[in-house]
């Protein structure tokens, strides 16, 4: 004898049994199309939108050169965010978020490969033409030892903390810094100039869309964070994408940033440290538990339960008494 | 010329300029986000309150 299951309103489907009516859904989508089209064209004419000039390394080393060469001189000698950022830039160790105690982008290795010293400076620095000091310094450092390299390195760091710019030119105090002084004073100019941005652009396509070198190199920097501060967006803010200015971003995007706002991702901890990759991992259990809702018993009883069907179609429910 | 063709394509109402925050407790939002957030909430609540189009009738 076959069992029958017992009728589930959050499972089984009732045989509808009531009346039809048309509905012309060509025109709902035409209409809604429209109405749209003109809300979008109406608030684009009325707001506008953000119209931020994009900072480049020209403009980072035109507006605080000091900044740059404090930044230019960590990515020398090694120490600077990128440097030391491990995979997929380079193979750093035991710098990678986990998640217990497996680490996503280890797994994946280094496949977008920088080298901050050679990409960012020395490179550069060597397709400069016509210059017989900068050629001398980059020949001196390159046949330096590491632990000499390490020594410059040392000097022009302390150096550049007292550093001026005088007549727009980077002015920094003597130093036993050798031919390192003279590279960063270099790199500077062919920042400001323009430049190392062309430098730094991966021609490997037709188009130069990849900006992944100078993005990097301007992250590294404090004024590009200081100008994220200034518009509140170094991720102190609900929501995610947020505007310059008054205008709005997208707020509902909300739930996958609440996380860093709370405990314990926003502490100084295990969690803290791994948040990226902790929040990525909760929300894709969060966003299944979305997609199965339908399968969760409980959760998909909420519909029923919370009636709101019952307002939408009062018409009907109203008739039925 | 830049400055006339700013004045006809130029936004009626500028938002540049610095932005004006909320802070209640761990929660900092613009009054941009916020208000964008209280017009989804009053679509939501009309989607659900304002009547059908009865035109066509019931069969």
């Amino acid at each position: 004898m076959a069992r029958t299951k017992r009728f589930n309103p959050d499972r089984d489907i009732n045989v509808w049994t009531g009346p039809y009516r048309p509905y012309d859904l060509a025109k709902e989508i035409i209409v809604t199309f429209l109405a749209v089209a003109v809300i979008a064209v109406v608030l684009a004419v009325v707001f506008g939108s953000p119209d931020e000039k994009s900072v480049t390394v020209k403009s980072w080393s035109t507006a605080d050169q000091v900044d740059f060469a404090t930044t230019a001189i960590t990515e020398l000698d090694g120490t600077s965010a990128t440097a030391q950022y491990g995979p997929p830039y380079n193979d750093v160790k035991d710098v990678s978020q986990m998640i217990g105690p497996f680490s996503i982008e280890s797994a994946l290795g280094v496949h977008i490969p920088v080298n901050p010293a050679q990409d960012f400076v020395l490179g550069p620095l060597s397709t400069v033409t016509g210059n017989p000091k900068l050629s001398k310094a980059l020949a001196e450092y390159k046949a330096a030892t590491p632990e000499q390299q390490q020594a410059w390195s040392a000097a022009y760091e302390e150096a550049v903390k007292t550093a001026t710019v005088t007549a727009g030119t980077l002015v920094v105090p003597p130093g036993d810094y050798g031919p390192v002084g003279t590279l960063i004073g270099n790199l500077t100019q062919l920042a400001t100039s323009g430049g190392l941005d062309a430098s730094l652009i991966n021609h490997a396509g037709f188009y130069s869309t990849d900006y992944t070198k100078s993005l990097l190199f301007v992250a590294d920097g404090g004024y590009f964070s200081s100008l994220g501060d200034a518009n509140h967006l170094s991720g102190e803010q609900w929501g995610m994408m947020n505007e310059t200015g008054s205008y709005p971003g997208q707020p509902w995007l909300w739930l996958y940033t609440v996380w860093y706002q709370i405990p314990p991702f926003n502490g100084d901890n295990t969690f803290g440290a791994n948040a990226d990759a902790l929040v990525w991992i909760l929300m894709m259990v969060i966003t299944a538990g979305f997609l199965l809702v339908p399968f969760i018993p409980g959760v998909r009883s909420i519909p029923r339960w919370s009636r709101v069907y019952k307002v939408i179609w009062r018409d009907y429910y109203r008739s039925q008494r | 010329m830049t400055a006339a063709l700013a004045l006809v394509v130029g936004a009626l109402i500028n938002l540049t300029g610095p932005g004006h925050y909320i802070h209640w407790g761990f929660i900092q939002i613009s009054v941009g986000n916020l208000v964008v957030i209280g017009l989804m909430v009053v679509t939501f609540i009309a989607a659900i309150l304002i009547p059908y189009h009865r035109k066509g009738g019931q069969s």
